[in-house]
C-alpha cells in the first residue's frame, strides 16, 4: 500500500505526471466556470431587468445551469440531412481547442500554472485563431443560409479584432521584456500596467469583447436578423459544447486581461488566487453588464470601428511607448 | 375643404359630374362616378393637384361590381370619392398603380378576393390567400377560380440568379412582427429587393363583418390591432353612430379621449421596446413592459380586458369610470414622466443606437404621398397630418397638443416623434381629466337592433400607427352590407420594398422596425 | 384527447430506467425552452409573462431560443391559418426530442371568434397539426393563466406539482 502511494507520488512529480493533473484540473475548471457563468448571466440580466432570474430550481437558482445541462444531454442527436458531416460533426470540438491550450500558460498563482512556456502568450493567440475556423466550419457546413452569413460576418470580425487586440497587449511585452505571463505577473509587483498603458488596456478589451462575439458585437449570432446565426442547426449537447466554449473564451480573455494589466495573482493579505480569480471575474462582470445595455452596432460600422479606429490608435500606443523606452 | 374643386375638376376632366355631400353624415365631401376610359384621367388630375389615395375597395352589389377610390389631401380636409361600375360577369378595371404605388397592392388583393382583373397591372400574383383557395372567397355568390387565373395562384416563386441568393425574414421572426415574410435577394449582405409576403394571419375579418349584426362585430375590431385596440374600437364605433346618428354624451367623449390615449401611450412604449430588441438591446424592453403594466392595471379595471378591448358602445360606453380609475391615471401620469429622462438617458443618447437610426429609411414627401403613408412615418417625412387635429372626432377639438413633425424622414425622426406623442398623450389625459364633465355615460334610447339609412360612410381615427378608415355600407338591415378597413400599417408597408434597396441586411430589421407594423391588421 | 387531434400511442419500452429517467424527467422540467413563434394576440401576453412583473425566468424557461433546432417548447400563440399550417408543422418536426407543445389562447385551442360559417382560411386548433399538451383557454388568457400552463406542463413532466393547487373562492 505505502509502495503504491510513493510509486504514485513519484509519478506525480514527474513533469508529465504534473501536466496530467493540470490538464484534469483545467477541464474540471472549465465545466465549474461554464456552470457559474450561465447562472451568473442570467441572475445578472434579471437583475439589471427588475426581475429575479431562476429561483424555483434549487436555492437562489444554483442548480439551475445543472438543468440545462442534463436537459441538453438528455436531447435527441439530430443531425439535418443535407449538412456536409466532417465539417459539421468537428465544429463543435475544435472549438474546445484554442481554450484548452489557453489553460495551460495562465497563472492561477505563484505557483498554480500547469506549464510556464516562455512564449506564453504567443501560444495563446496562435490558438485563438482556431476559434474563427471552427465557427467557419460550423457556419458552412450546416448547409443553411442564416448560419453561412453568420460565419462570414464572424470571420471577418475576428480578423479585424486580432490585430488591436495583439498590438495592445505588445507595450506590456515591451515594458516587461518578456513574452512568458508568469513573467509578466512579476514585474507588476509595485505598479499595475493598467496604470501606465491605460489605452493599451480600454483597446485590449473592446477587441476581447468583439472575439468572443459578445454584445455589442455580437453581429454573427443577431438574433434578431439572423435566427441564431453559426449555431442555428445545432441541437442537444453540440449546441451546449458551443455555449461553453463562448463562457470559457469570456474566462480566458479576461484573465489574460487581469495577468497583463491588473497585476495577475498580485495582492495583498488573500492568496493570490483568491485575487486573481476576484480580478477575472470582475471583467466577466463587465461583460456580462455590457450584453445588457447596449445594442448592437452594424456590420460596416463594426469594421470601421476596428480598422480605421482601433487599429491606428493601437499603433499609435505602440509607437508612444517604444519611443518613451528608448529614451 | 379644397374649395372651387367642382369647377377644377369640371374643366379638366370631361363628362364627370361632382356631387357634394353632406360631410358629417357621410364622412367625405365629394362623390363622382367615373367610367372605365375617364378613370385614368380622373386620377391624372388627382395627382397633379397633390391627393393621395387614402383607399381602394370594391363591393358586390349581385347585379353589379362597385370599385370606390377614396381620395384626400394632406393638410386639409377633401375627401373624394369616386366610383367605378364594372359587369360582375367579365370584371376587368384599368389599373393606377403607374400613378399611385399604393394602388398595387390594393388591386392585388381585390384582385384575389373579388376577382377583378387590373389591366396594366405589372405584377398580379396572390398577396393574401393560399395556395388551396380556389373560389373568390369575398364575392356573394360563389364564384370558382376560372382555369386561365389559376396560375397566379402559386405565381410567387422567387427564382435564384448568377450572383445572388433569397433569404427569408419569417414568418417565425426571433423579433416580434408577427407572421410577416419578407422575401429578400441578397447580394452577399446588400439587399438587391425585397418582397412582402402577407397572408399569414388572415382572419377573414372583412367576411366575418358581412355575417353579423354591428354589435356581434364590436370584439373583432380589437383583435385587429391588438396594441391598439382601443382607437379600433372607437373608429369602429364612431362610424357606426355617424351611420345610425346617434349622438354621444360629453362625459362618454372625454372617457373615450383619456382610454384612447393610454392605449397609444402602451403601444408606442412596446413599440419602443420591440425597436431596441431588434436592435440588439434588450433591456429597455423589460423596462418599458413595466410601464405598461401600469397602464393595463388602470385600464383592466375599467374595461375588464388587458389587451383586446371592447369597451366603447354604441352612443358611449357600457361600464363607467370610478375614482380608482381616475387616481390610478394621475398616479401614472405622475410616474411617466419621470421615465422620460430614463429612456433619454438609456436610448437617445447612446452613440449606437444613433448610429443604427440616423439616415436609414429616409422618405420623402413625394414617397409618402404616393404611397398613402401614415402615422409617425408620415410625420417624419415633414408633413403635418394628424387627424385628431384635421378632422376631429369625438371632442379632441376642444383639447390643446402640438403634432411634431420630423426634418429628415429617417429612422431616429420616427422615434422622436413616438416619444414626442407619448408626452402629447399624457398632456391631453391630463386635460381631459380636469375637464372631465358628470353627466351619462350612454345616450339614451339606442336602439337594441340598429335601423340604419341606407348608404355608405367613411370614418377616420388616428391610431398609433397612422390613419385607420372605415368604409360601411349599409342596406337598412342590422349588419353591415359591406365593411372595408383602411389599415395604416398595410400602406406603411408598402414603402419598404422601395426604401430596402440597396441596403445592409442590418439596416433592412432597422426600417422594417422603424414602420411599425401590427400584422393582423395587414392581413385583417 | 379526443375524436378530433393526433393520438399518441403509448409505446411498450423493454428497458426502463427508472432513477435516470425520473432524473432526466425533472431537468427537462425545469430548464423548459420555448421556441419564439407568437403568431397574434396572444404573442403579447407571453411576452408580458416573461417580462419583469410575471418572469418565466424564474422556473428556467426565460430562455427563448429563436432556432427550433434549440428549443424543447413551442407556446403556439394565436390564429393558425391554412397559409402558416405548413410553416408550423415544419417548425415543430425541426425541433429534436422531447418537445411539448402549448396552445395558448381559444384560436389554438379549436380556431377561437374567428370560426363562422363560410370560413375558408382558418384551421380551427392546433392540434388539428401537432400534438398539444397543455391547452391554455382565454383570448387573450392572462399571463397568470399561462404560469399556470407552464406548471401543468411540469407536473405532466414529472409527475408532481410545484406550487400547491388553489382553491378558487367561487
Amino acid at each position: 500500500m505505502a509502495e503504491m502511494v510513493n510509486e504514485l507520488l513519484n509519478m506525480a512529480s514527474s513533469e508529465a505526471g504534473k501536466m496530467i493533473i493540470g490538464l484534469v484540473g483545467v477541464l474540471a475548471f472549465v465545466v465549474v466556470n461554464a456552470l457559474l457563468l450561465t447562472w451568473a448571466e442570467r441572475k445578472i440580466a434579471g437583475h439589471m431587468q427588475r426581475r429575479i432570474g431562476p429561483k424555483e430550481v434549487g436555492p437562489f437558482g444554483l442548480i439551475q445551469p445543472i438543468a440545462d445541462a442534463l436537459k441538453l444531454l438528455g436531447k435527441e442527436i439530430l443531425t439535418p440531412v443535407k449538412v456536409d458531416r466532417p465539417l459539421y460533426y468537428l465544429a463543435p470540438t475544435l472549438i474546445f481547442v484554442p481554450v484548452l491550450v489557453s489553460f495551460i500558460v495562465i497563472p492561477f498563482d505563484a505557483a498554480l500554472q500547469v506549464t510556464d512556456i516562455n512564449v506564453g502568450i504567443l501560444v495563446v493567440l496562435a490558438f485563438s485563431s482556431i476559434t474563427i475556423l471552427s465557427i467557419l466550419m460550423a457556419g458552412w457546413g450546416s448547409e443553411n443560409k442564416y448560419s453561412l452569413i453568420g460565419a462570414i460576418r464572424s470571420v471577418a470580425q475576428n480578423i479585424a479584432y486580432e490585430i488591436p487586440m495583439l498590438l495592445a497587449l505588445l507595450p506590456v511585452v515591451m515594458l516587461a521584456n518578456s513574452l512568458s505571463l508568469k513573467e509578466i505577473v512579476e514585474k507588476q509587483q509595485c505598479l499595475w500596467y493598467a496604470v501606465i498603458q491605460p489605452l493599451a488596456f480600454i483597446i485590449y478589451f473592446i477587441a476581447a469583447v468583439a472575439e468572443t462575439n459578445r454584445t455589442p458585437f455580437d453581429l454573427p449570432e443577431a438574433e434578431s436578423e439572423l435566427v441564431a446565426g453559426y449555431h442555428t442547426e445545432y441541437s442537444g449537447m453540440r449546441f451546449a459544447l458551443f455555449f461553453l466554449a463562448e463562457y470559457t473564451n469570456m474566462f480566458i480573455v479576461s484573465a489574460i486581461a487581469a495577468t497583463f494589466f491588473l497585476g495577475g495573482y498580485q495582492g495583498p493579505v488573500l492568496p493570490g488566487i483568491v485575487w486573481f480569480l476576484a480580478k477575472s471575474y470582475f471583467l466577466v462582470f463587465v461583460i456580462i453588464w455590457l450584453r445588457w445595455t447596449y445594442p448592437r452596432v452594424r456590420f460596416d460600422q463594426l469594421l470601421n470601428f476596428a480598422w480605421k479606429g482601433l487599429i491606428p490608435l493601437a499603433f499609435l500606443n505602440l509607437i508612444i511607448t517604444g519611443g518613451l523606452l528608448k529614451i | 375643404m379644397v374649395s372651387g374643386f367642382i369647377e377644377a375638376i369640371k374643366s379638366c376632366v370631361q363628362g364627370v359630374e361632382p356631387v357634394e355631400v353632406s360631410y358629417p353624415e357621410k364622412g367625405y365631401h365629394y362623390a363622382l362616378e367615373a367610367g372605365a376610359e375617364s378613370l385614368p384621367v380622373v386620377v391624372g388630375f388627382f395627382d397633379e393637384k397633390r391627393f393621395y389615395l387614402e383607399c381602394l375597395l370594391c363591393t358586390d352589389y349581385s347585379d353589379v361590381l362597385e370599385l370606390v377610390y377614396l381620395f384626400n389631401t394632406h393638410l386639409a380636409p377633401c375627401r373624394v370619392k369616386v366610383t367605378l361600375k364594372i359587369d360582375p360577369q367579365h370584371p376587368v378595371a384599368p389599373s393606377i398603380s403607374a400613378l399611385y404605388g399604393s394602388a398595387s397592392w390594393y388591386e392585388r388583393e381585390i384582385h384575389e378576393f373579388y376577382g377583378v382583373l387590373f389591366t396594366g397591372h405589372p405584377n398580379m400574383a396572390y398577396l393574401f390567400l393560399h395556395n388551396g383557395i380556389d373560389h373568390y372567397p369575398m364575392r356573394r355568390a360563389k364564384v370558382p377560380v376560372p382555369p386561365e387565373d389559376q396560375a397566379r395562384l402559386d405565381s410567387f416563386k422567387p427564382g435564384e440568379a448568377a450572383d445572388s441568393f433569397f433569404i427569408n425574414l419569417g414568418p417565425q421572426h426571433p423579433s416580434t412582427h408577427g407572421v410577416l415574410r419578407v422575401v429578400l435577394k441578397m447580394d452577399g449582405e446588400y439587399i438587391e429587393q425585397a418582397e412582402p409576403v402577407l397572408g399569414y394571419l388572415h382572419r377573414m375579418h372583412e367576411k366575418m363583418a358581412e355575417n353579423r349584426t354591428y354589435q356581434q362585430f364590436l370584439p373583432n375590431t380589437g383583435r385587429m390591432d391588438y396594441l391598439g385596440a382601443m382607437s379600433f374600437n372607437l373608429g369602429y364605433v364612431l362610424a357606426v353612430e355617424r351611420l345610425c346618428s346617434i349622438p354621444v354624451p360629453d362625459r362618454a367623449r372625454y372617457v373615450r379621449i383619456i382610454a384612447t390615449e393610454l392605449n397609444r401611450i402602451c403601444s408606442h412604449l412596446l413599440w419602443l421596446g420591440a425597436y431596441l430588441a431588434d436592435l440588439g438591446a434588450l433591456t429597455p424592453f423589460l423596462f418599458v413592459f413595466d410601464d405598461r403594466e401600469q397602464i393595463l392595471d388602470v385600464l383592466e379595471g375599467i374595461a375588464g380586458s388587458r389587451l383586446t378591448y371592447c369597451y366603447f358602445r354604441f352612443g358611449g360606453l357600457y361600464n363607467d369610470v370610478d375614482d380608482q380609475f381616475i387616481e390610478g391615471t394621475r398616479a401614472f401620469v405622475k410616474r411617466m414622466w419621470s421615465r422620460f429622462s430614463l429612456y433619454e438617458k438609456l436610448v437617445t443618447g447612446n452613440v449606437i443606437f444613433v448610429n443604427r437610426t440616423k439616415g436609414i429609411g429616409t422618405i420623402t414627401k413625394e414617397q409618402a404621398r404616393k404611397f398613402g403613408a401614415a402615422g409617425p412615418v408620415l410625420r417624419s417625412a415633414g408633413i403635418a397630418c394628424d387627424l385628431r387635429k384635421i378632422e376631429p372626432y369625438s371632442s379632441y377639438n376642444e383639447l390643446e397638443f402640438a403634432v411634431p413633425i420630423g426634418e429628415h424622414g429617417d429612422a431616429l425622426d420616427t422615434y422622436r416623434i413616438r416619444i414626442a406623442e407619448m408626452e402629447n398623450s399624457l398632456r391631453i389625459i391630463e386635460q381631459a381629466l380636469a375637464k372631465l364633465p358628470g353627466g351619462p355615460i350612454m345616450a339614451e334610447k339606442v336602439p337594441k337592433k340598429l335601423k340604419p339609412p341606407r348608404g355608405d360612410v367613411y370614418q377616420v381615427v388616428e391610431t398609433p400607427r397612422g390613419e385607420l378608415g372605415i368604409y360601411i355600407v349599409s342596406d337598412e338591415s342590422d349588419g353591415p352590407y359591406r365593411m372595408k378597413w383602411r389599415v395604416p400599417s398595410f400602406s406603411n408597408l408598402m414603402i419598404f420594398p422601395e426604401l430596402a434597396k440597396g441596403v445592409l441586411l442590418a439596416d433592412a430589421v432597422a426600417i422594417l422596425g422603424s414602420l411599425d407594423l401590427v400584422i393582423p391588421e395587414i392581413d385583417r | 384527447m379526443g375524436e378530433r387531434g393526433f393520438h399518441l400511442e403509448k409505446e411498450i419500452i423493454p428497458v426502463k430506467f427508472a432513477l435516470v429517467e425520473k432524473v432526466l424527467d425533472l431537468a427537462r422540467a425545469n430548464s423548459l425552452w420555448p421556441v419564439t413563434f407568437g403568431l397574434a394576440c396572444c404573442a403579447i401576453e407571453m411576452m408580458a409573462t416573461a417580462m419583469s412583473r410575471f418572469d418565466l425566468d424564474r422556473f428556467g424557461a426565460g430562455v427563448f431560443r429563436a432556432s427550433p433546432r434549440q428549443g424543447d417548447l413551442m407556446i403556439v400563440t394565436g390564429t393558425v391559418t391554412k397559409k402558416m399550417a405548413p410553416v408550423l408543422t415544419t417548425l415543430y418536426e425541426q425541433m429534436p426530442s422531447p418537445k411539448w407543445v402549448i396552445a395558448m389562447g381559444n384560436c389554438a385551442i379549436s380556431g377561437g371568434p374567428f370560426v363562422f360559417e363560410g370560413q375558408y382560411n382558418l384551421v380551427e386548433g392546433v392540434d388539428l397539426l401537432v400534438p398539444v399538451d397543455v391547452y391554455v383557454p382565454g383570448c387573450p388568457p392572462r399571463p397568470e393563466a399561462l404560469l399556470e400552463g407552464f406548471l401543468k406542463l411540469e407536473e405532466k413532466i414529472t409527475g408532481t406539482r410545484r406550487f400547491p393547487r388553489v382553491e378558487s373562492a367561487w
